[in-house]
């Protein structure tokens, strides 16, 4: 491993600028170098901190980030990171997420360079989440919580600074969404009436795991008047079924974000999470005439020939293209309201466990503080 | 296309002019700065046919312009 001091004396590695406050910011911004707000400077020893708890060689690329293909390794991301507001503890999770992001079902270009407002939403599971303090309750997708909000605007700033994502160069989203600035959740496993996700995808419960989505923001679903299952997903339902998602075309999956109390009274109504995905499926739908005319034409009839070309125009059209391809989890606190989240289709979710360099499965973050 | 181009194979890429920024950094990324970029006016997206076709006829001079580049 080269050490710390040496990849320092690389040329470039570091600029020097006013220390005061306000003049790193403006010097950054001008940079291109922040998401726009303020950030911490990442001085060499603010960097050597926040490896503390990274177990790699801090010059090995985890992952290649388009559209520039920059080499992620662990003393760039660490940079970001220090500017994001990490704490050390955080990072190990920072670099899983940038991983998984790189797994080519993500389509990590795709999603970087697409006119389309996604961005990557990271839903943790296991003790780790929990130990670090990552948010599963009130808010949870929402501001106030330092590791969500630090953690996502580190891999946002990684794939900025890293990747090239720059708006109008690199990122080409026609407007984007406020979610880029992070997109950070738990599931709220000890409120959740049904397996965890990384359970469900067959990790172990110890197992401590980040999914990235290719995502929109988040759209409410509020239903304080149904008392049974049903109920509550026609709800769901109505809100998934909108003619302008990417999922109504390219597939992908779409996450249903259930808030604890609506999950609560699916689940008391006996179904399990398969069921909710199957019901959703068959329900979450619209009938070809719901599109335009051209939209029908160009999108279904032609580039879906075999299931549309001579469709009536009561032909139900999914929201996606399985039923098991919805994600189902539980996060948020208290209060009758759910959130669904379509993504940018032409994507599948991945999902990565965090462990050690032996291969072991991580219980504690402690585990990986360096000697 | 980068693969076609580097293996010496005639090969060109239609790009919107809003779009040819990335469309020049992506060449430049993937070892082919020389992948011809063909300029068409933006959007691509929701068009009628006259106006792909007129698209199509901005493109077809420079499409010809690479293939006689690369006879001669």
């Amino acid at each position: 491993m080269s050490s710390l001091a040496a990849m320092l004396k690389a040329p470039g590695a570091l600029i020097e600028c006013d220390d005061d406050p306000e003049a790193v910011y403006e010097f950054l911004c001008s940079k291109g170098w922040s998401d726009g707000l303020p950030v911490i400077p990442p001085t060499p020893e603010r960097v050597e901190r926040m490896l503390a708890y990274c177990d790699r060689d801090f010059d090995q690329s985890v992952a290649k980030i388009p559209p520039r293909y920059g080499a992620a390794t662990p003393i760039r991301v660490a940079a970001n990171a220090v500017m994001a507001g990490c704490k050390p503890e955080y990072f190990p999770l920072v670099l899983l997420a940038l991983e998984a992001m790189a797994e080519e079902q993500y389509n990590l270009y795709g999603t970087q360079a697409t006119t389309h407002p996604c961005t990557p939403m990271l839903i943790f599971n296991g003790p780790v989440a929990k130990e670090v303090g990552i948010n599963a309750g009130s808010n949870v997708m929402g501001n106030y919580f330092r590791a969500n909000a630090a953690i996502g605007r580190a891999v946002r700033l990684a794939l900025v600074n890293i990747g090239a994502a720059i708006p109008g160069t690199g990122d080409m989203a026609t407007a984007g969404t406020p979610a880029k600035f992070t997109f950070c959740v738990a599931e709220n496993e000890d409120n959740s009436p049904w397996d965890p996700l990384h359970v469900e995808l067959g990790f172990p419960r110890e197992a401590s795991t980040v999914t990235v989505v290719a995502a929109e923001g988040p759209h409410n679903v509020n239903d304080h008047e149904s008392l049974t299952a049903e109920g509550i997903l026609t709800m769901v339902a109505g809100t998934m079924a909108t003619t302008g998602s990417n999922n109504a075309y390219y597939a992908g999956q779409p996450v249903l974000a259930f808030g604890p109390e609506h999950a609560a009274t699916v689940a008391g109504g006996g179904m399990s999470k398969a069921d909710v995905k199957r019901w959703l499926f068959d329900h979450a739908t619209l009938p070809l005439s719901k599109f335009s005319k051209e939209g029908i034409e160009r999108r279904f009839r032609r580039k879906q020939a075999g299931q549309f070309a001579d469709a009536p125009l009561n032909t139900p059209v999914h929201m996606w293209a399985k039923p098991e391809d919805l994600i189902v989890i539980i996060t948020g606190g208290a209060g009758k309201h759910s959130q669904y989240v379509p993504t940018f289709g032409n994507t599948r979710a991945a999902t990565r466990a965090l462990k050690r360099a032996d291969g072991q499965l991580v219980k504690s973050i402690q585990e990986l503080k360096r000697a | 296309m980068a693969q076609l181009r580097r293996r010496g194979l005639i090969a060109a890429v239609v790009c919107s002019d809003t779009f040819m920024k990335l469309g020049t950094a992506q060449a430049k990324v993937f070892g082919v700065p020389d992948l011809p970029l063909l300029k068409i006016p933006h959007p691509l997206g929701g068009l009628n046919i006259e106006k792909v076709r007129e698209r199509a006829a901005a493109a077809l001079p420079q499409l010809l312009k690479v293939v006689k580049e690369k006879q001669s």
